[in-house]
């Protein structure tokens, strides 16, 4: 059977403040399978970065444990993981240069200087800076410093990649570009790394698989396309893609969907879902009771007002031209706020403020969760 | 701690998780029990037992002398009217530099003199002031002043608010630098004249500076041994130099003993609320942020002119003091006979080549010594986590902050029998400079290391790196600024401290501030002006020998420091 790169059991992490105890990291379970790519997405002080310094081995989890290619490294000093840390503010050794920090690790490993130049030289040229060796880290720009950091890891040919907020210190063109070469470099050395950030857009487009985190807790982990189509919590709604939660009372239910009352109109049927975290015989939804539907801000339709089955009457609060595209704050008929976000073509009417404006949700995009 | 135990029921000991940490901390520990803790308990027994039970007896017989009264009363006024002068000098010479228009070569002259008075002996200022201001005295001959008395308070708070303003204006021109220039502009801009910016921002703003400055010009005054010494007479009795005579002129040790616990009290209460004020910043370190900053606003023109006036007097006089002591170190006999002559340096070099060579080996022991345990406490107390941190800081800044005095009479009362027996020896001297300075040397590797980033050792663990070698390749690299710029200041200090070694000298181990002091009790001011000179001239040398070997390993991977400290009971 195939080792898992790394595997989580029950890994939990409580921190004293003073007379308080905090959960930092509440019972995390996950596995990761070999050059998988990995983000940990949350809002700051979800217990991500302290998950990934549980791995590293910069803390001790309290409880649980930790298995890196097969061994049990749970209470394994960091310097005896063989993993590869690259850090929020890269860390990069100011009194040394450029090759000194890339073949730091190599030396403390005790390999002979012959066998790491080229080594080095290898790694600053798969980063792309070649003949910067000699430079120290004061004199590169964020974006090369950020380069060095990582050429500093995978010259060791890690177990693990672990990267913590990696690109938060750069501008946001350089963010983009170095999105796709993290994951380019990732890819070809075919190397499992788990990556921590709290830039959704960042988390979707480099991850294969995604883990949201809040107060501690795991709330989801899946595809990219599974945790924006398929949330299991209305925090992951929120989070991923800032959906609309608006709470409607059931109509009606069958096994896969529900029928909603629309405030002001007639009825609106979309997917029931049915999160992991109950069990298959609790019953989630009642008729009479509120449902949250689910719907983001770019599967909504703004037209002329008009009555109709599944349209929602609304008034336009506020309407902002942003070029492509025009952000809609609308009021639904329970004063329910609405984000639209609708694409924008020549000739299109652009309903200004007070405006009467009727809204169709795509279906297929919606789906209610549990209130 | 006991909810932490109850999630995790094998709490490892801290031997096993961490050897390095826990051997240091053993030896840490064992040190200071025996260097601290040993000498202040054996302070309390002679002060508070008499026959093996407690006994307030020694208290009473000490306080129902009138003259020792006389004494508590003149140390406390001295302080207070020391730690007001010195502070308003401080604060004058502070916005001379940072706030008017002086001319650049001016400021640098300023700087520059305000060193002066820190890297010389605890005489020097109290000599020329005698030579100046005593009988015979040069400056009273030429103003034709004729009833005069330098002894007594006044010319004792004269010369101690010379030289510990210093350290006022060190500690305020830190805080003034730091203040945020944009902070005037705004004030101006919504109106405010200069002299409601300087009111309502400048001086608030500076409080903290202020505050800190009076607390430790009390502490420096109240320890002050050697001034009150030479300058304060019979009419001005204080308590250190009456402690000192009663152990070296009365041989009552337990007197000494008790006299100094009176000097401890007040001595312990600055320290705290020193440590109160400041909180867990550290005043040693200012990093200079050199990004875009604006000038700051001028001050209004006639307290420009006030401040300026004020600064150049201040300046004169020390520089003639100062010119004072190298001319009388070249004359016959002051005053009186004004011959040039090279006999009193001839005498220095013939009859105290052994005080010489003393002091540089003791001081030099001390500065590695000290170095080396302020390097291990400081990076112990910034990084790590343990049990009794709080107390583990609280203990190594005691000697520090108890008086000289004190510390002295405790180290013979504790090292003078067995199974320590110490006196006469050169490792008391050692220990007692190294336990009192090293924390100037303390509070600038943790200033430094606040301003390292731990990811940087993280780094180097998680590259397979031992957390020796992480130490030894990063760490240390990265604060050796701190650390030479600890050495400097320890080696100062053990250069020209007199107040504790005083009572540790011997016939084998003699130290160049004893030889000093007993050429001014022997009324041979030109000897003492000689041996003044040879000990400015080697502090010096040694002082811009360290600030060569700080700009070297400054290079260009650290950011300018500026490191400033403060200056305690010399």
């Amino acid at each position: 059977m195939k080792k898992s790169a790394l595997e989580l059991r029950e890994v939990t992490k409580i921190f004293q403040k003073g007379r308080e105890v905090v959960r930092a990291v509440d019972t995390v379970n996950l596995t990761v399978e070999q050059g998988e790519l990995v983000t940990f997405l949350g809002p700051s002080g979800c217990g991500k970065t302290t998950t990934l310094r549980m791995v590293a081995g910069f803390e001790l989890p309290t409880g649980g444990s930790i298995t890196i290619q097969g061994k049990d490294m749970t209470n394994t000093p960091v310097n005896k993981r063989e993993i590869g840390f690259v850090f929020q503010n890269y860390a990069l050794f100011p009194h040394m240069s450029v090759f000194n920090n890339v073949a730091y690790g190599l030396k403390s490993r005790g390999e002979k200087d012959a066998d790491i130049r080229p080594k080095v030289i290898e790694a600053l040229k798969l980063v792309g800076l070649q003949n910067t060796e000699n430079r120290y880290p004061s004199q590169l720009s964020g974006g090369e410093q950020q380069r060095v950091a990582l050429a500093r890891v995978i010259v060791m040919e890690p177990n693990l990649l672990l990267m913590d907020e990696p690109l938060s210190n750069l501008d946001a063109k350089l963010r983009l570009h170095m999105r796709t070469e993290i994951r380019k470099i990732q890819k070809k050395l075919g190397i499992t790394c788990l990556y921590v950030t709290h830039d959704q857009s960042e988390a979707l487009t480099m991850a294969d698989r995604i883990v949201v985190m809040n107060k501690g807790k795991v709330e989801q982990i899946g595809t990219p396309f599974e945790i924006y189509s398929n949330p299991q919590s209305l925090f992951v709604a929120d989070f991923i893609g800032h959906a609309n939660i608006v709470k409607l009372e059931v109509a009606s239910l069958s096994q896969e969907s529900i029928t909603a009352k629309i405030p002001g109109g007639t009825s609106f049927t979309a997917k029931a879902l049915k999160p992991d975290v109950y069990s298959a015989t609790e019953v989630l939804y009642h008729v009479g009771k509120s449902a949250a539907l689910i719907v983001r801000p770019e599967s909504i339709q703004v037209g002329a007002a008009q009555e109709g089955e599944g349209i929602f009457p609304a008034t336009v609060v506020s309407s902002i031209f942003v070029g492509s595209h025009i952000e809609y704050e609308l009021l639904l008929k329970n004063n329910a706020t609405i984000h639209a976000s609708v694409p924008f073509s020549t000739g299109m009417e652009i309903y200004g403020e007070e405006a009467s404006v009727s809204l169709t949700f795509d279906e297929q995009n919606s789906a209610f969760l549990p209130a | 701690m006991h909810e932490t135990n109850a999630f995790r029921p094998t709490r490892k000991s801290l031997m096993k998780t961490d050897p390095a940490l826990f051997s240091a901390l053993v030896a840490v520990w064992l040190s200071f029990a025996i260097f601290i803790f040993l000498p202040v308990i054996r302070l309390l027994i002679t002060t508070f037992y008499v026959d093996g039970i407690f006994s307030l007896a020694n208290m009473r017989k000490v306080l129902g002398t009138s003259y020792n009264i006389k004494a508590l009363y003149g140390s406390l006024i001295l302080a207070t009217s020391v730690s007001i002068a010195g502070t308003f000098l401080g604060y004058i010479f502070a916005l001379a530099v940072t706030r008017t228009a002086l001319p650049r070569p001016l400021k640098v002259l300023l700087g520059a003199v305000t060193i002066l008075p820190l890297i010389s002996p605890p005489f020097t200022s109290s000599i020329s002031l005698t030579l100046a201001l005593g009988p015979n005295g040069m400056l009273l001959k030429a103003l034709g002043i004729g009833d005069f008395s330098i002894y007594g308070f006044l010319g004792t708070w004269i010369s101690e608010t010379l030289t510990y303003f210093p350290v006022a204006f060190m500690v305020i021109s830190a805080i003034l630098n730091t203040m945020s220039a944009t902070l005037d502009d705004a004030a101006l801009s919504l109106g405010a004249s200069r002299w409601r910016m300087f009111t309502t921002i400048t001086i608030p703003l500076s409080l903290p500076g202020i505050g800190n400055s009076i607390l430790l010009l009390f502490g420096a005054s109240l320890a002050d041994f050697a001034t009150p010494l030479i300058l304060g007479g019979h009419t001005f009795p204080v308590l250190p130099t009456e402690a000192y005579l009663m152990i070296t002129g009365m041989f009552d040790l337990r007197g000494g003993a008790t006299l100094s616990f009176l000097l401890l009290v007040p001595a312990l209460l600055v320290f705290f609320l020193q440590r109160m004020l400041l909180g867990n910043k550290s005043f040693v370190s200012v990093t200079g942020k050199n990004g875009a900053r604006t000038e700051f606003a001028k001050l209004p023109t006639a307290l420009s002119v006030f401040i300026c006036a004020v600064c150049l007097f201040i300046v004169a006089f020390i520089l003639y003091l100062y010119a004072i002591i190298l001319w009388g170190s070249f004359v016959k006999v002051w005053s009186v006979n004004n011959t040039f002559t090279l006999e009193h340096y001839a005498y220095v070099f013939k009859h105290g080549q052994k005080a010489i060579s003393d002091t540089l080996l003791i001081a030099f022991l001390s500065t590695v010594i000290g170095s080396v345990l302020a390097v291990v406490i400081g990076y112990v107390a910034q990084r790590k986590q343990f049990f009794g941190k709080r107390f583990f800081e609280f203990t190594s800044m005691l000697n520090y902050a108890l008086p000289g005095t004190v510390v002295g009479i405790a180290y013979i009362i504790a090292f003078n029998q067995k199974p320590i027996l110490l006196t006469g020896t050169l490792s008391i001297l050692v220990a007692a400079y190294v336990f009192r300075y090293y924390a100037t040397g303390i509070r600038s590797v943790i200033a430094s290391l606040e301003q390292i980033d731990p990811a940087l050792e993280e780094a180097s663990m998680s590259l397979g790196a031992s957390s020796v070698r992480t130490f030894t390749h990063v760490t240390i690299p990265l604060i050796i600024p701190a650390v030479l710029a600890g050495m400097r200041y320890l080696f100062i200090h053990c250069m020209t401290a007199i107040s504790a070694t005083i009572f540790l000298v011997s016939v084998r181990w003699t130290l160049l501030t004893t030889r000093i002091l007993e050429s001014m009790t022997e009324l041979q001011f030109s000897q003492a002006s000689a041996f003044s000179m040879v000990l400015i001239v080697i502090v010096f040398l040694a002082d811009a020998l360290m600030l060569y070997l700080l700009k070297v390993t400054t290079s260009k991977f650290h950011k300018p420091q500026e490191i400033s400290y403060e200056k305690v009971g010399a």
